[in-house]
């Protein structure tokens, strides 16, 4: 399972300016509800901002689909792990609390936990997700490894992340300085 | 075990066979075929570290001492709410709500009727000497009797059609939905979401029919719609631990898991390891931690560089904030220090 094209996230140009989040909520497949999470460091004094999206993990396959009591979040043939189906979802929240990346949401009232899906209803027909295809500053991009690399020099991609002593492969990317290895939680550089 | 018990029931309820209509057997038996197969797949099922976790753990809470006073408030309004009045899919769009409850009301109320007609729980016979006047037998003990020819003898005789008439509004709103509503459609598998409402319908009015051929026109085509019909019924009960139907034997996981989150968050929630705002309850974050143990994943951390010992003690937005953190840290080139 591996996604043909995926989300290559780079901390380093997000202008924190919200498109990715008003463009989310208006994907056919949770309309009306973003699915992005975007988190400002230090509001006042700074303008770092980090986007996160689904990771869209491969290995071990999506611990949010594997801490699911009811097999509500199906991962599909092609790596994709979709949002909680509504008719198993029991409102448990152990995918809210289980993700290491902080993704999924919880809505209280509807009982029913939400995630990225990709975009599902786009991607799957060769669409770019709605947050990448808004992105003014490529902080989110969506393409290939060979299209990032050729567009930004001294960066490289990462897959592998390390959650204190859980190694994680990712289907999204992140993108790095070179000289990063593999991003430990916290991430401790070099 | 459990197909066994059943038939011993069948057996024992039907006055030792007396009362168990024949033509009915293809039911039994994809009954009795269903029974195993979904005592199969829910005992697979709690063997997931998480299920396996929570079906302990729900029962260890609800039996426990400290429960006792507050159970006989909670489980009620936990089962009202959510299996019976379902306010939760209400919440999710109020032609859903409609949807779902003739489709569960519908539904409930013909394995009500059926089952215990196919088992020979229920029987209805005419009393000796009497032309339209019959008596109900329940588990082998003569009840009420009424006149045939009643608006209650005909309800009585024919409540299968008030059911299916409901399953059909309810897969109507939900097929609607399904060519009509984008998100519906963005994800959506024909097997999964489609082949279910489908084979209702099918039931639905195959069961409608036969009365309409009994009752007016004389029985025509009677035979091939009871084949069709028994057909549907059977082949949907084989497919319920498979499909979209076993949500139905799910569901009332999410009673335990409302217990469990009430009973257990009577202590209050512990705090975010990092930022200090309310997380879970103390049991549930422990139980996460066992369940990913189980998994084979780790995810405990390096109490020096963190305030917490596990990640599952940081809530969501803490994860993302101590990522960022650590990414801009290091980002030695970075324009944004």
């Amino acid at each position: 399972m591996s996604l043909e094209r995926s989300i290559f996230v780079d901390p380093s140009r997000c202008i924190g300016c919200g498109a990715c989040v008003a463009a989310c909520r208006e994907c056919d497949s949770h309309r009306g509800k973003s699915m992005m999470n975007l988190d400002f460091l230090n509001r006042g004094e700074s303008t770092l901002a980090l986007p996160t999206v689904c990771m869209h993990c491969t290995d071990p396959v999506a611990p949010c689909a594997q801490v699911c009591p009811v097999d509500a979040i199906l991962v599909s043939d092609d790596g994709v792990v979709h949002s909680p189906d509504p008719s198993r979802c029991i409102g448990c929240q152990n995918c809210v609390h289980g993700c290491p990346w902080g993704v999924p949401k919880f809505d209280v009232e509807e009982q029913l936990a939400h995630k990225c899906n990709l975009c599902y209803d786009r991607t799957s027909v060769g669409l770019g997700p709605m947050c990448a295809t808004v992105c003014p500053s490529d902080a989110l991009y969506y393409g290939t490894a060979d299209e990032v690399l050729a567009s930004r020099p001294n960066r490289k991609v990462v897959d592998v992340f390390s959650f204190g002593a859980q190694e994680l492969q990712s289907g999204n990317w992140v993108v790095v300085p070179d000289e990063f290895s593999v991003l430990t939680f916290p991430m401790v550089g070099p | 075990m459990a197909a066994l018990v059943l038939v011993a029931l069948i057996w024992l309820g039907s006055n030792q066979l007396a009362n168990f209509d024949s033509a009915l057997i293809g039911y039994a038996v994809g009954i009795v075929a269903l029974t195993y197969a979904v005592v199969m797949r829910y005992a697979r099922w709690l063997r997931m570290p998480s299920t396996g976790r929570y079906w302990r753990r729900g029962w260890q809470l609800t039996t426990s001492w400290s429960s006792f006073r507050t159970l006989p408030g909670l489980l009620p309004r936990a089962i009202a709410g959510q299996l019976l009045l379902q306010g939760f899919i209400r919440r999710r769009g109020w032609v859903r709500w409609i949807g779902h409850q003739c489709l569960f009301w519908g539904v409930i109320g013909a394995t009500l009727i059926t089952f215990p007609l196919v088992f020979g729980w229920l029987a209805f016979k005419l009393e000796p000497g009497t032309q339209e006047m019959y008596r109900m037998w329940v588990f082998g003990f003569p009840t009420i009797t009424f006149d045939s020819t009643s608006f209650l003898g005909w309800s009585l005789f024919h409540a299968l059609n008030y059911t299916a008439v409901l399953v059909i509004i309810g897969c109507a709103i939900f097929l609607w939905r399904r060519f009509r509503d984008r998100a519906a459609i963005a994800g959506q598998r024909f097997g999964y979401d489609m082949v279910p409402l489908l084979m209702l319908i099918v039931i639905s009015v195959t069961g409608l029919l036969l009365t309409v051929s009994a009752s007016l026109f004389h029985g025509s085509y009677y035979d091939f719609l009871v084949v069709i019909h028994m057909a549907a019924v059977v082949l949907s009960l084989v497919f319920i631990p498979f499909g979209k139907f076993f949500h139905v034997v799910q569901r009332p996981a999410s009673v335990g898991i409302q217990m469990y989150a009430e009973l257990n968050g009577r202590e209050g929630r512990r705090p975010c390891a990092k930022c200090g705002e309310p997380l879970a309850p103390d049991l549930f974050v422990q139980d996460l931690q066992s369940t990913l143990q189980d998994l084979g994943q780790d995810y405990r951390l390096d109490g020096a560089s963190m305030p917490a010992g596990h990640l599952t003690e940081l809530c969501p937005r803490c994860k993302r904030v101590a990522r960022a953190e650590g990414y801009f840290a290091h980002d030695g080139s970075s324009f944004a220090r």
